[in-house]
C-alpha cells in the first residue's frame, strides 16, 4: 500500500466526504461534491498504470502501453460532473432567490414553517 | 469592486485569438496527438470565459451573441445523431465508419472520427461559455 | 462532541477502505486493453488509442455523453431566465 495514485484518490474522496458533512454553506457544499468526483477520477486513471509503460499513442516502434480504456472512460466522468455541478449551482442560485438564504440550517427552519 | 489590473487586461486581449487557435488545433488534431473533442472544447470555452472576466459579460455579449452560440449548441447535438443514421443506412451499424480512410498519420486520416470530435468540440465549447453567460449574469437587471 | 464526530466517522471509514482496496499496483487489470491497443490502429485509423476508443469502438457511449451535457446546459439555459423573456405564458 504505497504512496501511488489510488491512495491519494481515496484520501481526496475521504476529504470531500468531510466537507459535505460539516460545511453549512450551500455553494461550499456542492463544491466538495466535486472534488469527491475528482477524486474518482484519479482513482481510476491510477488503476490501469503498468509499470514502464508509455503513453497510449502510437509511435515507431511497439513498446509497452498504459491501459488506455480506464482514460477513456473518465473523460466522460469529467464533463458529465462539470456540467452537474453547474446545474446543482444553478439550483442553489433559485433557492437563494426564493429564501434569501444560502444557510442549510436556515433553509430547513424556513421549509418546517 | 476593484478593476483588473492593466497588464492581465491588455494581454488576455492580445492574446484571446491565440487561445481559440489553440482550441481549434486541439480538437482538430485529436486522433494524432493527445487531445480530442472534450479537451479542445473546453480550452475554447474558457477563452471565452476568461475574455467575459476581463472585459465584463456585457461587452463580451455583444461580441459572442448568447443565441448564436446555443445555435451552435443545438445544431451540434443533431448533426452527430444525423451522421450516426447517415452510418446506418448506407453501411451496417449505427454510428459505423463510411468516410474512406486516408494515410495513417495525416488529419484526414481517420474517417468518421474527425467529424465527430469536430462536432462534440464546438458543443462542449459553446455549452460551457453559455452556462457561464446563464450563472452570471443571472439578478442583474440589464 | 460534534466536531470530532466526523473526523472518526473518516478515519473508520478510511480504515475499511484500505484493508478492503487489494490492487497490485502496476499490473495489467483489463482484459480487453489488449486489443484495443493491438488492434485499434488498422481497425480506425486514428494513432491515439484512446481517441479511437470513445470514438470509435464506443461512440455510443459518446453520443450518451453528449446528450447528458445537452439536457444539464438546456437545464440551467432555462432555470435562470430573467423575468420578460416568456416565462410566464
Amino acid at each position: 500500500m504505497g504512496f501511488n495514485g489510488l491512495t491519494v484518490g481515496i484520501i481526496i474522496i475521504l476529504l470531500g466526504l468531510y466537507g459535505v458533512l460539516t460545511r453549512k454553506n450551500t455553494i461550499k457544499m456542492v463544491m466538495c461534491l466535486y472534488i469527491m468526483s475528482s477524486g474518482v477520477v484519479l482513482f481510476f486513471v491510477s488503476l490501469g498504470y503498468v509499470t514502464d509503460g508509455q503513453a497510449a499513442i502510437f509511435e515507431d516502434g511497439s513498446r509497452l502501453m498504459v491501459d488506455p480504456l480506464p482514460q477513456a472512460i473518465m473523460l466522460t466522468t469529467i464533463v458529465i460532473g462539470l456540467v452537474i455541478t453547474s446545474l446543482t449551482l444553478a439550483l442553489a442560485l433559485r433557492i437563494y432567490e426564493e429564501y434569501k438564504t444560502v444557510d442549510v440550517r436556515d433553509l430547513i427552519n424556513k421549509q418546517n414553517d | 469592486m476593484r478593476r483588473i489590473s492593466n497588464v492581465v487586461r491588455i494581454f488576455t486581449r492580445k492574446l484571446f485569438p491565440f487561445m481559440l487557435l489553440y482550441g481549434c488545433y486541439l480538437i482538430s488534431h485529436g486522433h494524432l496527438s493527445p487531445g480530442g473533442g472534450f479537451q479542445g472544447g473546453v480550452i475554447f470555452g474558457s477563452a471565452i470565459i476568461l475574455l467575459g472576466l476581463v472585459e465584463g459579460v456585457k461587452a463580451t455579449e455583444k461580441r459572442f451573441q448568447e443565441m448564436l452560440l446555443s445555435l451552435v449548441k443545438n445544431i451540434g447535438m443533431l448533426v452527430f445523431v444525423l451522421a450516426g443514421f447517415t452510418g446506418m443506412f448506407l453501411g451496417g451499424f449505427f454510428l459505423s465508419d463510411f468516410i474512406p480512410k486516408g494515410e495513417i498519420g495525416t488529419v484526414p486520416s481517420a474517417g468518421l472520427i474527425l467529424y465527430l470530435n469536430l462536432t462534440v468540440g464546438f458543443m462542449v465549447g459553446t455549452g460551457i461559455a453559455v452556462v457561464f453567460y446563464r450563472l452570471v449574469r443571472f439578478g442583474s437587471n440589464d | 462532541m460534534t466536531k470530532v464526530l466526523p473526523i472518526m466517522l473518516l478515519l473508520i471509514l478510511g480504515f475499511f477502505i484500505f484493508s478492503a482496496v487489494n490492487i497490485h499496483y502496476g499490473q495489467p487489470v483489463f482484459d480487453s486493453s489488449k486489443y484495443y491497443i493491438d488492434h485499434g490502429v488498422a481497425d480506425t485509423g486514428a494513432l491515439n488509442i484512446v481517441t479511437s476508443i470513445y470514438l470509435g469502438y464506443r461512440a455510443y457511449d459518446t453520443l450518451g455523453e453528449a446528450t447528458v451535457f445537452f439536457a444539464a446546459a438546456l437545464g440551467v439555459f432555462m432555470l435562470l431566465r430573467r423575468s420578460g423573456e416568456g416565462e410566464r405564458d
